[in-house]
């Protein structure tokens, strides 16, 4: 019976237009827009994770690790679809459009790869209320928006601040062209 | 008279407030108003205790209404926002939107804050070891239902629902029950000081209006006994002044029917030719004559009495020479006590200096003062004249004296105050039967005074008096203007 619902959800996700290829995401007009802004990676102050390379990034991201070192179930926490920090989660993170991403998600929970959903906030508040709230979530916020309710947590070592920091996100994020 | 006036002595040692109403006569003679202004001061000072007793009293009320409703919001907003906070919580439990849930966990923290808030200044005014003992339990049982939140908080953001309840009921109800038995402690404690505050204000209460009425009831009193007095004071010095008029108008008409009797029957035997021979009718005229003079000289006193009664200045003050004065009432004296077993002792310092007076002032003066010393100097009298420069009593400047001294009967210690009052005749003096009007020292006293000087008395009982007459000194321009005019009559030194 499982099996079969897994099926049928493939076949959905199948006849589903695609939206947003990766390749297409690799067309924005980089050159013409203003200087971006880092994204950072945000953590409650209880966690005592302070550097996350990009793959467990990635991993964290696509639900496929859901528990930290010390035990405490991760919460993925996600800003609503469409706006510019989770194109760039999508973009550079996940490699996935915000279709592939769902499909990702549904396929995980019903094979049982993944055990929960992000959570969507639409607030960047709300994100750092959230984070604050709960000791296992992580999220992503501008760094105009972080303050010392939460804390960033470096990537590959670095912080959004130094140079070959990955994540960035521009002032106005080009719409992935369908 | 003497009968009457031992019925009014054993009417007035009778009586049992008679010592009341002599304190009262003194108190009136002096100034009856001076008692009003004193009971005013006495109101006055009463009122200002009722108005602090009062104002205290007010001050007391309006602290506890203050301190009741402050209280009750601070206990109210306590209570409320405690339950806003458990309320909040659950509120996220109701949605699985994140963003509400987020904002339900904001307003839950908010609410939070807000007791802590609270139960810190609860805890800054504890004064009481129970409040202070109190306010350590809430602040700790508080921050156990924290945590305990914290933690359902978490779990119904994350989306275990399930688990977020199962944390509730085992943990935060328990931990929320300890704060809401915490908070009702507080709301019993605070119940318990208002009742405690409401007792003190009653009592505070109680007792103002007992220090009101008590107040209130002692300035009636005073103000009855005032006005009491100062009526019955009146009416004394009425009744006195009444009697000493009845006692004038007898002394007059006795001095009077005296002379009027002697000279009726002198004249009856002058008419009926009775009188025979030269001698017999000049004996029968020097009668007539001595008799006329003596009514004579009691209507002058009389009048002059009734011309100083309205207190003017009748005389002039110019500086005079004394001893023209003193050669003229020395010789008046001399004369008057002529052929009578009177002693008359004038003693009189040369180069005494100008005095301020009028000349018939201070002889009149002398002349009532040697007529007293006459008349109540006893069966020989011998009467000293002394006229001698001293210091005034103020010490820096010179006078000049005139006493008139006698060994006669005295006057009573206890009468001193009263013998220059109009009409006061001494009882012993009465009983004595000396004759008078009262009027001698009153008339004496009036004259002196309207010239600026004084007199004074000193008097032993069965030993003597003497009466002085204080003159001021000439001085300044004054001197200037007497020269020509008093220079002629410094020859005439006794």
């Amino acid at each position: 019976m499982r099996r079969l619902i897994s099926l049928l959800v493939a076949m959905a996700l199948a006849t589903m237009p695609q939206a947003v290829s990766a390749l297409e995401l690799s067309s924005w007009d980089l050159q013409q827009s203003p200087a971006p802004e880092a994204l950072v990676i945000v953590v409650n102050h209880s966690n005592e994770l302070n550097n996350l390379s990009f793959s467990e990034l990635r991993s964290i991201f696509l639900g496929r690790r859901s528990h930290w070192a010390d035990g405490r179930r991760i919460t993925l926490v996600m800003r609503e679809p469409g706006e510019a920090e989770r194109r760039v989660v999508l973009r550079e993170i996940c490699g996935m459009s915000e279709d592939q991403l769902k499909s990702h998600f549904i396929r995980g929970l019903y094979t049982g790869e993944i055990l929960t959903t992000p959570k969507t906030l639409s607030t960047p508040a709300g994100v750092r209320k959230f984070i604050f709230n709960v000791p296992g979530a992580i999220g992503y916020l501008r760094l105009s928006d972080v303050d010392a309710s939460v804390k960033a947590v470096r990537i590959d070592k670095l912080l959004p601040e130094e140079r070959g920091y990955r994540l960035h996100v521009r002032v106005q994020e080009p719409e992935p062209r369908d | 008279m003497t009968s009457r006036l031992k019925f009014i002595a054993q009417r007035q040692s009778a009586y049992p407030m008679s010592w009341i109403d002599r304190m009262l006569r003194a108190a009136s003679r002096h100034k009856a108003i001076v008692l009003l202004l004193l009971v005013c001061c006495g109101v006055a000072v009463i009122g200002a205790f009722v108005i602090r007793d009062l104002h205290a009293a007010d001050v007391e009320a309006q602290q506890m209404y203050t301190g009741s409703v402050h209280g009750l919001q601070r206990i109210g907003e306590l209570q409320y926002d405690a339950q806003e906070t458990r309320r909040a919580t659950l509120y996220a439990l109701t949605t699985s939107d994140s963003n509400l849930q987020v904002e339900y966990a904001d307003q839950s923290r908010n609410a939070d804050q807000r007791v802590k808030d609270g139960i810190e200044e609860y805890a800054r005014q504890a004064k009481l070891p129970g409040e202070v003992s109190l306010a350590k339990r809430l602040a700790h049982d508080w921050a156990g239902y924290l945590s305990v939140r914290d933690e359902v908080l978490a779990s119904i953001l994350e989306g275990s629902t399930k688990e977020a309840v199962n944390l509730d009921l085992s943990g935060g109800v328990p931990a929320f029950e300890l704060v809401r038995q915490d908070l009702n402690q507080v709301k019993r404690l605070y119940d318990q000081d208002a009742s405690q505050r409401l007792a003190n204000l009653g009592a505070s209460w109680r007792r103002s209006s007992w220090k009101l009425i008590g107040i209130l009831a002692f300035t009636f009193v005073l103000s009855g006994t005032a006005v009491w007095a100062v009526q019955r004071g009146r009416m004394l010095n009425a009744i006195h002044l009444a009697k000493l008029q009845m006692e004038f108008v007898a002394s007059v008409s006795h001095e009077l029917r005296t002379p009027v009797a002697v000279m009726s029957s002198a004249a009856d035997n002058l008419a009926d030719g009775l009188i025979e021979g030269r001698a017999s009718l000049q004996k029968y005229g020097a009668l007539l004559q001595k008799q006329s003079r003596r009514m004579g000289e009691l209507v002058d006193e009389i009048l002059l009495f009734a011309a100083t009664e309205d207190r003017e200045n009748r005389y002039i003050l110019q500086p005079l020479e004394i001893y023209p004065i003193i050669e003229s009432i020395v010789a008046s004296s001399e004369a008057l006590i002529q052929g009578t077993d009177v002693a008359f002792h004038p003693q009189i310092e040369p180069s005494l200096p100008l005095v301020m007076g009028d000349p018939v002032a201070i002889s009149q003066c002398l002349q009532n003062l040697i007529g007293n010393a006459i008349k109540y100097g006893g069966d020989h009298p011998r009467i000293t004249l002394r006229v001698f420069s001293a210091p005034a009593d103020n010490g820096s400047e010179e006078e000049v004296r005139i006493s008139v001294g006698d060994r006669g009967i005295g006057i009573d210690p206890s009468e001193l105050s009263r013998i220059f009052d109009p009409f006061y005749r001494s009882p012993s003096v009465n009983a004595a039967q000396i004759h008078g009007t009262g009027l001698g020292l009153s008339l004496a006293k009036r004259i002196a005074e309207s010239i600026g000087a004084r007199i004074t008395v000193v008097s032993e009982l069965s030993v003597g008096s003497t009466f002085t007459l204080h003159l001021q000194n000439a001085k300044g321009d004054d001197l200037q203007t007497a020269v020509g005019a008093s220079r002629p009559a410094s020859s005439a030194r006794v």
